[in-house]
């Protein structure tokens, strides 16, 4: 199966075509790879901010179709070029450091929290070798890296030196410590599965429509569904944001482009969950032919994002000690329970 | 790759600096995030030295388990949190005497071995790899751990009951 547009057969020319080019001008090779490094990582970058900016757009319009209104519809078509202005506006915008805020780590926390989303997407297999690094340990390395963020989220809410922000960081905290355990045990029973800790691994395991995991484990998939979603701190389990009580939680304080920076994460963090759900499930690239591997991976994609809006938009905010509840007294042992239930199944075959 | 060797002693520079600013800061916050650093750096060590399940592993327990868990006791406890607080106490004479005895015989024993002196790059060693090590010959061992960390666990919620009795 080759199609023309194989985006990865692109990338292999143009950077042989580099190293080429490299060689005649006798510079050291490894500057070379460094180039290719910084190159790759803008690439991504690029990507991952217009696909933010469509997103935001999506949000909005969805989010008012869902309530009867009509939503941002002036700037560009249908309102589409409503997220460049937003953009524009923030960078326009002032950055206010708090008078008693603790200046370097303050400064520090959006990046944090940004790297670590950003980080997460270099092991992501979108189309058959069309991944920036192979890592053998792919989903092991995702989940690891995006537990990073929350280090940024607890920089933000203590130095922002806000009550609001510290109990919004602490609830955030609270939040993702417990919703790790279940949602790496679901994860665990798909490696089970699968044989393998290597999302390109996982994917080729799935070629045939029956042999999706959300078939073979319609359990680790709700769970996984739901732990992440409370992850990714939205409705239902926007708990550490929750405008009614913390106005906005451990972003309070932060005002212009290091907003837009906690903004951005938050969305690169939505796509890292639904294209893990994507590879784990729903049979990553795998389609019915007559598309491109990648369009299919961005189809599913897409389709899991718009249910993460959907709920967003349709579920009311769980209480704190529903949330913890629900982590640790429900999903948890099922997961447990899962992962107990694949071993014997799996010790039987 | 020759590069490597230098990102070697950055992540080593990096690791004791900060292991150096989490026993002086003033502030707990601090000491907290540079312990951050300091094992992200180690985890950056061993990824260079090819053992990428142990890297994993080690941002995936220490910094996202652990060290968040010391942030979050650190936020919680009124009196050390947001004050600059000394990080020695009388007994700091005792303290530095133990840790340079310590410094001295690992210092001694690092002297006196002999390394191996190739430079063969370092096996990967994959996760299945690392767990069939585990499970077969020092299943004894993981198995004691487990029931530590078992008791350990139980402990604590004994702990947390009593003190919600009252």
């Amino acid at each position: 199966m080759k199609y023309i547009y194989d985006i990865r057969l692109i990338f292999d020319f143009v950077f042989s075509l580099g190293a080429r080019l490299w060689e005649l001008t006798g510079l050291p090779l490894w500057l070379y790879s460094q180039i290719k490094i910084v190159v790759i990582g803008s690439i991504l970058l690029g990507v991952i901010s217009l696909a933010v900016m469509f997103l935001i757009w999506l949000e909005r319009r969805l989010s008012a179709h869902f309530q009867s209104r009509i939503g941002p519809n002036r700037v560009g078509w249908q309102g589409s070029l409503q997220a460049v202005a937003d953009i524009v506006k923030l960078l326009a915008k002032e950055n206010i450091t708090p008078a008693n805020a603790d200046v370097v780590v303050y400064l520090l926390a959006p990046m944090v929290v940004f790297a670590a989303a950003f980080m997460a997407y270099i092991a992501l297999p979108v189309a058959p070798r069309l991944v920036v690094n192979n890592f053998s340990l792919g989903i092991l390395y995702i989940l690891s890296i995006s537990s990073l963020g929350v280090i940024g989220i607890l920089m933000a809410g203590w130095s922002s030196n806000n009550k609001y922000s510290l109990i919004g960081g602490m609830r955030s905290a609270a939040q993702m410590i417990s919703y790790e355990i279940p949602l790496v045990l679901a994860v665990l029973s798909v490696i089970m599965m699968a044989g393998s800790l290597n999302l390109s691994e996982i994917v080729a395991s799935q070629k045939n429509f029956f042999d999706w995991h959300i078939f073979r484990q319609p359990l680790a998939f709700l769970i996984y569904f739901v732990a992440a979603t409370a992850e990714i701190n939205r409705l239902p389990f926007d708990i550490p944001e929750a405008e009614s009580e913390l106005t906005a939680g451990f972003h309070t304080e932060y005002s212009g482009i290091r907003f837009g920076i906690f903004f951005l994460a938050e969305f690169a963090n939505m796509m890292i969950v639904a294209s893990i759900v994507t590879s784990l499930f729903l049979g990553g690239w795998h389609g019915f032919g007559f598309l491109p591997p990648i369009a299919w991976f961005l189809i599913k994609d897409a389709f899991t994002i718009f249910t993460l809006i959907w709920f967003r938009w349709t579920f009311p905010r769980f209480r704190m000690d529903q949330l913890m509840n629900l982590g640790w007294k429900i999903l948890t042992p099922l997961a447990l329970l899962n992962i107990f239930v694949t071993g014997i199944r799996m010790f039987i075959k | 790759m020759m590069i490597d060797k230098y990102i070697i002693y950055f992540f080593s520079a990096a690791m004791i600096i900060s292991a150096l600013g989490v026993v002086t800061a003033r502030n707990m916050f601090h000491s907290g995030l540079l312990l951050g650093v300091s094992l992200l750096s180690v985890a950056g060590i061993y990824l260079l030295m090819g053992a990428e399940f142990l890297a994993a592993v080690q941002v995936l327990v220490y910094i996202g388990g652990i060290l968040i868990l010391i942030l979050f006791a650190v936020m919680l406890t009124h009196k050390i949190c947001d004050k600059s607080i000394a990080q020695t106490n009388k007994q700091k004479f005792w303290s530095l005497a133990a840790s340079l005895a310590v410094f001295a015989i690992l210092t001694a024993s690092i002297i006196k071995t002999q390394f191996a002196s190739n430079t063969i790059t370092p096996r990967v060693v994959s996760a299945a790899e690392a767990g069939l090590e585990i499970f077969s010959g020092n299943i004894l061992p993981f198995e004691a751990v487990s029931v530590l960390l078992l008791a350990a666990l139980v402990g604590a919620i004994m702990m947390a009951g009593r003190e919600n009795e009252k």
